[in-house]
């Protein structure tokens, strides 16, 4: 069994009246791509701040590599690399002096610097633009260095909060990519975000998080098991009759039927040939349809019915 | 780390284009502006040179004679005389090359062609030199042994200078713009002060957080940070001396290695005040840059930046606030450091500025303590 490298325990966070955090608790063991999936505002940042000792809490514990996680805790800061929501860089200095400068809180000899600079310059592909200032690099290349920054030192635990947000999909590829890498190299990774593709894509285990409270956790396989939704099927139709309706929200395994005049939702749970079987009720009917789609549960499925809404916040 | 931070830290102020601007070729274009400004003013108003004249005599008289030897002699002669004709004298006047024409006969009198400081001087010494005249000819025509006595009684009372006493509310007000120019160099140093609290304080940028997660102790990071300031503070304050003392050749006094060491320590001052502002309270850095530079400002005005006789007039209606004015303390310890020959007062000074770094460094550490943060 691998060890645990984070341990969040009952964790109570308030900012006056509201509740950040309402008894949160979290494991994530050596080796995994942990997301923390939530819309804006669910408490995945403040989770983050309180793991890093950045801010006060009102109740629980947080264990680090096994450690109590303190402010004063530095050999324990030293094995954890964090890239923030916000770039935060420094804009006199060039793309190489930043890394440089970040890395220069971690470790101290020179050579061995050096080496993780060149390391994290090429990690990113920023070999071209080490003499440029931030203010000179695109928002891609910019968040690029905000990772540099955050993972030249090379840390066990990368800590990434929301990296992706305002980044051309070319970056935001390369980014992920850069992630699974990182853990393909050994080492755990947090990373939060409110894209579902995203966590979808590269996180092993998932948390997913509303209004402070841990919702639902598991592999996204487990995750979607938790729901009835197996399928969406949605086809585009004109003018169906309530009793067509019927008949397909009558079939085995759908469970739920949605027509909103131009398009038809049904959603199925288990069971196989569902579309088949709803197309040979329109066809028996005898009425024609343009496009149809058939879609596999996504992570906001599961949101939505485990809180009855969806994500709030879509992909930009 | 700590010279890994001392290095960077000072990359970014020498690269920062407000602090060069700023701190180092605002004060040099403020400082020629002053000088352009006000030191025609003072050279043609205040200060004192001697008047050219043209003396032309139309007859003998003995006693304006002994009394132009008197006014024309010495280190720092009242008049320089040129003894000519009238019509010499008056193309000299045409030219400028004279401030008027001294005509000596019976009576002795004045002609020039213009106005201004030199010439009421002129007129001024003419009619003493009329008066006298008259009272010792009284005196020989009516008593010729009490000459001695009139004029030694004259004497006494002719007195080219005032003599005033030094203290701080004699203040020479255009040499006190420079003072003042120099501590609003140093108190706007608050600036790269401040910079330093807010940049390694999580709740307060996101760069502080980064560096709140870092390795390095946040002791580190601050004490190299103000090193940093220290160092680039003190680089301004030499450049702006420098170009005062010996481009713009404003005479500060003999003692220019301690005028540097109070500019030093007066930007010391600045950036530690600043670095207390930005300790203090969980405003943003925004509201603590305006609130800092707003307090600095305010602070110069006091000490006479924008009004020359300011601090004359808080001594007169609340002298505890030229006491207690950082920026008042500072300009004041480079006007001792010129006006005694005594450093008592320097001394005085020097504490002041001593106690008030020591009071904001203690109170900002003191503040930024915290490790953790409430909310960020």
């Amino acid at each position: 069994m691998k060890p645990t490298v984070v341990k969040i325990d009952n964790l109570v966070k308030r900012y006056g009246e509201l509740v950040a955090l309402d008894h949160f608790s979290l494991e994530i063991k050596e080796g995994e791509i942990f997301g923390l999936l939530g819309p804006n505002g669910s408490g995945k940042t403040t989770t983050i701040n309180c793991l890093l000792s950045l801010l006060t809490y009102d109740k629980g514990e947080i264990e680090v590599f096994g450690q109590e996680m303190k402010p004063t805790s530095y050999d324990i800061k030293g094995e954890i690399g964090v890239i923030m929501q916000n770039v935060a860089v420094l804009d006199e200095l060039t793309v190489r002096e930043n890394i440089d400068y970040f890395c220069g809180l971690y470790i101290t000899d020179k050579e061995k610097r050096k080496a993780c600079v060149e390391d994290a310059i090429r990690f990113v592909g920023l070999e071209d633009f080490v003499k440029f200032r931030p203010q000179k690099l695109s928002g891609g290349l910019l968040r690029r260095l905000n990772i540099a920054c955050g993972i030249a030192h090379k840390p066990k635990l990368i800590i990434l909060d929301e990296p992706t947000v305002a980044v051309d999909p070319q970056s935001r590829n390369r980014i992920l990519e850069g992630i699974q890498e990182l853990n393909r190299q050994g080492a755990t990774i947090i990373y939060t975000s409110h894209y579902m593709e995203e966590v979808e894509q590269i996180c092993t285990r998932i948390a997913i998080m509303d209004k402070g409270r841990k919702i639902a956790e598991g592999t996204k396989d487990e995750l979607k098991g938790m729901i009835r939704n197996t399928e969406s099927v949605s086809i585009e139709i004109l003018d169906l009759p309530d009793n067509v309706r019927e008949k397909i929200a009558s079939l085995p395994h759908v469970y739920e039927t949605e027509y909103d005049g131009t398009k038809l939702m049904v959603r199925c749970t288990g069971g196989r040939h569902n579309l088949i079987r709803i197309l040979a009720v329109l066809q028996e009917a005898e009425l024609g349809f343009g496009r149809v789609f058939s879609e596999l549960p996504t992570l906001n499925d599961v949101f939505l019915e485990i809180t009855g809404t969806a994500l709030r916040d879509s992909k930009e | 780390m700590f010279l890994h931070n001392l290095k960077y830290e000072l990359k970014l102020v020498f690269r920062a284009k407000d602090f060069i601007l700023w701190m180092m070729l605002f004060p040099i274009f403020l400082g020629t502006l002053f000088k352009v400004a006000f030191g025609s003013i003072y050279a043609n108003n205040e200060m004192f040179n001697t008047i050219p004249v043209a003396v032309v005599q139309t007859s003998e008289n003995e006693v304006f004679a002994g009394m132009l030897t008197a006014l024309t002699e010495g280190e720092e002669p009242a008049l320089k005389a040129t003894v000519t004709d009238d019509e010499t004298a008056r193309k000299m006047l045409f030219d400028g090359e004279v401030t008027g024409i001294v005509y000596v006969g019976e009576t002795v009198e004045l002609s020039v062609s213009g106005k201004g400081m030199s010439q009421t001087v002129l007129q001024e010494i003419i009619s003493q030199c009329n008066l006298y005249e008259t009272v010792i000819r009284d005196a020989i025509a009516t008593d010729p042994a009490s000459v001695q006595s009139a004029i030694q009684a004259l004497s006494a009372e002719v007195k080219v200078c005032r003599e005033v006493s030094s203290n701080a509310d004699n203040t020479d007000v255009y040499v006190q713009y420079f003072y003042n120019l120099i501590a609003m160099v140093a108190i706007c140093g608050n600036m790269t002060g401040l910079h330093i609290a807010t940049d390694n304080q999580a709740n307060q940028s996101t760069l502080g957080a980064r560096k709140n997660c870092s390795a390095t102790p946040k002791r580190v990071n601050l004490l190299a940070g103000l090193a940093g300031s220290y160092i680039a503070q003190s680089a301004c304050m030499i450049l702006c001396v420098t170009f005062l003392r010996f481009v713009l050749g404003i005479h500060f006094g003999g003692n220019m290695l301690l005028l540097y060491f109070a500019a030093i320590l007066s930007g010391f001052l600045g950036v530690t005040m600043g670095f207390f502002v930005g300790c203090a309270g969980r405003m943003k850095q925004d509201i603590k840059e305006a609130i800092s530079m707003t307090v600095s400002m305010g602070l110069c005005f006091l000490s006479g930046l924008m009004m020359g006789n300011m601090k004359g007039i808080l001594a007169e209606h609340a002298p505890w606030v030229n006491r207690v004015n950082p920026v008042a303390i500072m300009s004041d310890s480079f006007y001792c450091l010129n006006m005694y020959s005594d450093y008592r007062r320097f001394i005085t000074k020097i504490v002041g500025m001593l106690i008030y770094i020591v009071l904001f460094a203690t109170l900002g550490v003191v503040l930024s303590r915290r490790k953790k943060y409430a909310s960020i």
